[in-house]
């Protein structure tokens, strides 16, 4: 019985490598997306383990991102490097965003760190830094480089070199005095760049007084362990301080910096997730199909006397061995991918890879995936296949096609309600709310929709053919897509579900991004736009210095230039976490520059302690004009008088402060900056002049309108890429679908295709037939998805403007039209295989095919 | 006819299978058909069994019936002490799996298994074990001993018959239903056939039903059974070909009496 499953299996090679495809590619994404953070983990791992390599115990504080951080003081310290077991101790004096400047074109070199420390002169006490030639740094006005960074600037000892301190929030000029390396001959950890200053020089500029630490290593004397001496450590330990084994410490900042490439991960995921679904149906199909070619054989093992189960059992078992086969592949190819989108996210960083990680759990999710989705996709056909009368082994038993009538009211009954919430989030005024009602119905929408798609198949299909269908060998086609519904209805359901979140998106995108340019084109003064890039959260510790934009102001032709200050770090208003952070500006300016309508009390230029607000936000907060509400920035909290409430609009919202209040920030330095010009003054000579004025401030940059605009909308733009990459993976499970379709009616119709042949129907016609019921296949899928998803994308754009994050609704047809292409070619390209197969029939043979 | 009993059940000691008053209607309203109307029959242990009849009389239905393929819409049907009135298809499957055999007219074999797994598959879908020495004599009476390790397409369509055979005898079930089973073949490869049946009837005590349009096949019955429009109509006992041709044309002279009943 197993014997004959499994010989089955092999003459069924062709249908079921179909099917093992979907199941290659789902387990694929999956296991790449584990792969791949995986591997990333090992590989900083590997870093930070050999940064510790001589760590026993890391003292620092317990919140790093505090505004004002605890340091360690000189009696501190010596408390801690006389617990008993240390061997040595080295103090931590360090900042990020230390930028050297090339010493031959005075651009600022990028790496992959930017890293400044000060150091005490004598050698590193833990081994790791060496000094290859020249000295530590002695005097305020030297330093010290690590070899990769003197490469990068293109200095060497005796040169001078141009240094971007951040807390100074401008360049200085400093003396390189010698040259560093790593133990074991390296130039650098990781493709970072290493400025080291005085120690005294770099306290007072680090931290604004000489004496202070951020925190410190330590190493163990011979036979006392890490926890040990943790323990120790632990119990002289400052508040506000820990204190982690340099085990511990690796694990950490490993940690937070996988955390940077997680979207990619959940992308992959995403693509798992849709190829299980669609594969789903894939399979489904294909062992629909084969038991339906299977019921002579299957009823002849019934009449030998095989049990259903032992039949269903036959099916399932192969379902096992296919998913099995196809988890292995897909972990082999998923390992592969994962290595391969480590090695672009990471691969070009001067940081040795720690090779592919593979991890138990990896592998135990990647079956349970591969076996799941098959066996839950076999189930049906396997039910199907037991119920096969013996006697259909001796005469052509005719199982009637169950009715649509229950699948179309269960999915009527899921659809109307769903269209009803849609509908209702759509139109109704509920404010963020819309959003799960929205989500609710349309869930329920689409899922009723596909349910319900057999039913439609028939007349849409009929209506389409009606286009293409010309000739008798077109009129045939189209025939026999509509032939059996439920067939066509499952073979398009995958591009149904590809085509539907395309689309949804492709309308929220477009429309977003029209709403925008309408909004920049008609009411914004600005024309040139400073921006700083951030790599975490901005709170005035990035950016530029807003002093800058007093040489902005003094270029010919610009009418004013505003600074924006963003505080997005433990910011709240009105006891309540503020989100979308706070910005401190000119707000008299900004209401100049931007469309700032009042609804409450007025909009104009801030004192200290006031704020304006948008009105969305306001009435979240309950807030109104006149009214007195606590403020958090900076850790310290104050009353402030909201002064007015203006109409929210997709480029202002959020709470307002005036420039006062940038004392409170973390940071001194500018966010953003806006500039609007006379009336015809050309931007581009502007935006060069203003370039150059903050070249001092590595990291930030100038456009015109434009730019602002594809700026705002770019990571919209990225979405959509991550969705039609999508599209592209569910249409590819789509074509091997429709194959898998067509392959079958070819073999199920073998007489009937002999028969049109012999009675005239020429090769090419053969061949036409195939391809129109192919594309009417695919077509189908597509004007459903299409229709459902522009559906939805326009019903949660309308949430949308609700709520003015936009103000139009804009269908992208040439981005539709060009899917609807693309569906096309894909139906072709699927008929391709089984038209030639059928054109390639004997006439003869097919007509006395059993 | 004397019978020479080995290891079956000796002849006459009850009937290995038996209806009584059986009626299969198939559809309603205005596209039934009545397949059978009442048919009573026993057929004996130890016995070949032939049925005849004009096309569309029903012996296919009959075979169906008695052999649990197909359910009968009124009345009594047993094999050996089994009675299938009732039974559920875990029953029916039971009753495959230990006490009837088929041959058909074609369609006989899984093409992806050699001849020794199909003639084998049966006592592996029943996880038994083959007895070696019963196997060995089923196989030298067939005459495939050279054939075993071939696929169903690399065998002629009589060498694929008598796989057929092989695989009905070989789990010695309580009766070997056969329809049409030289419907296929020329004459030679017919008559081969029909000696081998034969054969293991009266050495081996085999009971075995044959569905046959065939005079000439018929003819190696011990009783042939003539059905017209779903009743028996006629019966014979060791029957010559001539004897069984006169009585077709008869039947077919005379319409049948009690048939627009
Ligand atoms: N599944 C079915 N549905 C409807 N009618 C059927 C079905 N199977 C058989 N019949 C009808 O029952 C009657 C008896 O059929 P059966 O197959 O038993 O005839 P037969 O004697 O075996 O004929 P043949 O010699 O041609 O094989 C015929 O009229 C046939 O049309
Ligand atoms: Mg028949």
């Amino acid at each position: 019985m197993i014997k004959a499953s499994l010989r089955g299996l092999l003459q069924r090679k062709l249908r079921l490598s179909l099917a093992l495809i979907a199941i290659v590619l789902s387990v694929g994404f999956l296991a790449g997306s584990l792969v791949l953070s995986d591997t990333l983990n090992a590989r900083f791992g590997s870093l930070f383990s050999t940064i510790n390599a001589n760590v026993a115990v890391v003292v620092q504080p317990k919140d790093p991102q505090a505004v004002d951080p605890v340091r360690l003081t000189d009696d501190q310290l010596r408390t801690l490097s006389e617990v008993d077991g240390v061997r040595a101790v080295s103090p931590d004096v360090s900042a990020q965003g230390v930028i050297p400047f090339r010493s031959d074109d005075g651009e600022p070199v990028s790496a992959d760190a930017m890293l400044g420390f000060g150091v005490d002169g004598k050698d590193d006490p833990l081994g790791l830094v060496e000094l290859r030639e020249g000295s530590w740094p002695q005097a305020a006005d030297e330093v010290t480089v690590t070899a990769y960074t003197a490469e990068l600037a293109r200095v060497k000892r005796g040169d001078s070199l141009k240094v971007y301190v951040p807390v100074l929030n401008e360049p200085r000029t400093f003396k390189v005095v010698g040259v560093a390396g790593y133990s074991g001959g390296r130039d650098s950890l990781a493709g970072e760049s290493v400025v080291m200053f005085q120690q005294a020089y770099a306290q007072e500029t680090f931290y604004g007084a000489t004496g202070r630490y951020a925190g410190a290593s330590f190493a163990a004397d011979e036979g006392v362990s890490d926890t040990v001496l943790k323990q120790r450590i632990a119990e002289k330990l400052p508040s506000g301080f820990k204190a982690l084994t340099g085990e511990e410490s690796s694990e950490e900042q490993s940690a937070q910096i996988g955390v940077v490439f997680d979207f990619i991960k959940y992308i992959l995921i995403g693509f798992a997730v849709l190829a299980a679904v669609v594969g789903v149906f894939l399979i489904f199909n294909t062992f629909n199909i084969i038991v339906a070619q299977r019921t002579r054989e299957l009823a002849l093992l019934r009449a030998l006397g095989a049990s259903w189960g032992q039949v269903a059992g036959s099916v399932l078992l192969e379902a096992l061995v296919v998913s099995v086969l196809g988890a292995t592949l897909g972990l082999a190819i998923g390992a592969g991918l994962g290595a391969w989108v480590e090695h672009m996210l990471i691969g070009e960083f001067e940081l040795p890879s720690a090779g592919i990680i593979v991890k138990p759990i990896t592998v135990v999710l990647a079956y349970a995936l591969g076996v799941l989705v098959t066996l839950i996709a076999a189930f049906v056909p396997a039910v199907r296949a037991s119920s096969v009368p013996p006697v259909a082994a001796m005469r052509d038993v005719v199982r009637p096609d169950k009715s649509l009538v229950a699948l179309s009211v269960v999915g009527a009954v899921l659809a109307v309600p769903g269209l009803a919430l849609v509908l209702t989030g759509a139109l109704a005024d509920m404010g963020g709310t819309a959003f799960l009602v929205l989500l609710a119905g349309a869930v329920l929408l689409f899922v009723g929709t596909l349910l319900l798609s057999p039913l439609l198949a028939r007349p849409l299909v009929r209506g389409l053919g009606a286009l293409i269908g010309r000739g008798s060998a077109g009129k045939l086609g189209v025939r026999n897509a509509v032939r059996n519904p439920r067939r066509t209805a499952v073979t398009a359901a995958a591009i149904i579900i590809g085509v539907t979140v395309i689309g949804t998106a492709a309308t929220v995108v477009q429309s977003f991004k029209t709403s925008l340019e309408d909004i920049m084109g008609d009411s914004i003064g600005v024309e040139v736009m400073i921006q700083a890039s951030v790599t975490a959260a901005p709170d005035g510790r990035q950016g530029f210095n807003p002093k800058a934009l007093d040489q902005v102001r003094a270029i010919p032709g610009v009418k004013e230039a505003a600074a924006w200050h963003f505080d997005a770090l433990n910011v709240s208003v009105a006891n309540q976490p503020s989100a979308f952070g706070i910005f401190a500006t000119d707000v008299g300016q900004a209401s100049r520059m931007f469309p700032m309508d009042a609804v409450d009390g007025s909009i104009r230029t801030l004192a200290a302690q006031e704020l304006v607000v948008d009105d969305n936000t306001a009435e979240t907060l309950k807030l109104k004009a006149g009214d007195r509400t606590p403020v958090v920035i900076g850790g310290v909290t104050r009353d402030y008088t909201v002064v007015g409430v203006y109409k929210t609009t997709p480029i202002i919202l959020g709470i307002l402060v005036g420039l006062p209040a940038v004392e409170d920030f973390p940071g001194p330095l500018a966010f953003q900056g806006f500039v609007s010009l006379n009336e015809g003054v050309d931007a581009a000579p502007v935006v060069a002049q203003i370039e150059k004025i903050m070249k001092d401030y590595p990291g930030v940059q100038v456009g015109d309108r434009q730019s602002y605009v594809e700026q705002a909308t770019a990571s919209y733009d990225l979405l959509l890429t991550a969705v039609e990459w999508l599209l592209i993976v569910a249409l590819v499970i789509a074509v091997l679908g429709i194959l898998n379709t067509l392959l079958l009616s070819i073999v199920e119709r073998t007489r009937e295709l002999g028969l049109v042949r012999a009675v005239g129907l020429s090769r090419g016609g053969l061949v036409w037939m195939v391809t129109v019921e192919s594309v009417l296949i695919t077509v189908f899928g597509v004007a459903l998805g299409l229709a459902l998803g522009v559906g939805l994308g326009a019903a949660f754009t309308k949430a949308l403007i609700t709520i003015e994050f936009a103000s139009v609704i804009a269908i992208p047809w040439l981005d539709l039209l060009q899917y609807l292409a693309i569906a096309v070619v894909a139906g072709i390209a699927a008929a391709v295989l089984p038209a030639r197969i059928a054109a390639r029939l004997n006439v003869l043979e097919a007509i006395s095919y059993e | 006819m004397t019978s020479q009993v080995s290891d079956a059940p000796a002849a006459g000691a009850g009937a290995a299978a038996r209806a009584a008053d059986l009626w299969k209607v198939y559809g309603s309203g205005e596209a039934q058909v009545i397949a059978l109307r009442g048919v009573n029959v026993e057929l004996e242990r130890g016995r070949f069994t032939a049925i005849m009849g004009p096309s569309g009389s029903g012996k296919s239905t009959l075979m169906h019936c008695l052999a649990g393929l197909d359910t009968a819409t009124r009345g009594q049907i047993s094999v050996g002490d089994t009675a299938l009135t009732g039974l559920d298809d875990g029953g029916l499957t039971r009753l495959r799996r230990e006490k009837v055999g088929f041959i058909f007219q074609q369609f006989n074999l899984l093409p992806t298994l050699t001849a020794e797994e199909n003639i084998l598959l049966p006592l592996a879908i029943a996880g038994r074990k083959p007895d070696p020495e019963w196997y060995r004599t089923v196989i030298t009476t067939v005459g495939l001993a050279d054939r075993l390790t071939h696929r169903p397409s690399q065998l002629s369509g009589g060498q694929q018959q008598r796989v057929a055979c092989a695989r009905a005898l070989v789990s010695r079930p309580e009766v070997i239903f056969a329809d049409e089973p030289t419907g296929n073949l020329d004459s030679r490869s017919g008559a081969e056939i029909l000696n081998f049946l034969r054969r293991s009837v009266t050495e081996h005590g085999q009971t075995i039903v044959m569905v046959t349009h065939d005079a000439n096949a018929a003819s190696h019955a011990d009783r042939v059974i003539f059905l017209a429009d779903g009743q028996i109509v006629d019966e014979l006992t060791a029957p010559t070909a001539d004897a069984v041709l006169d009585r077709i044309k008869r039947l077919d002279a005379a319409p049948v009496a009690g048939a627009a009943e």
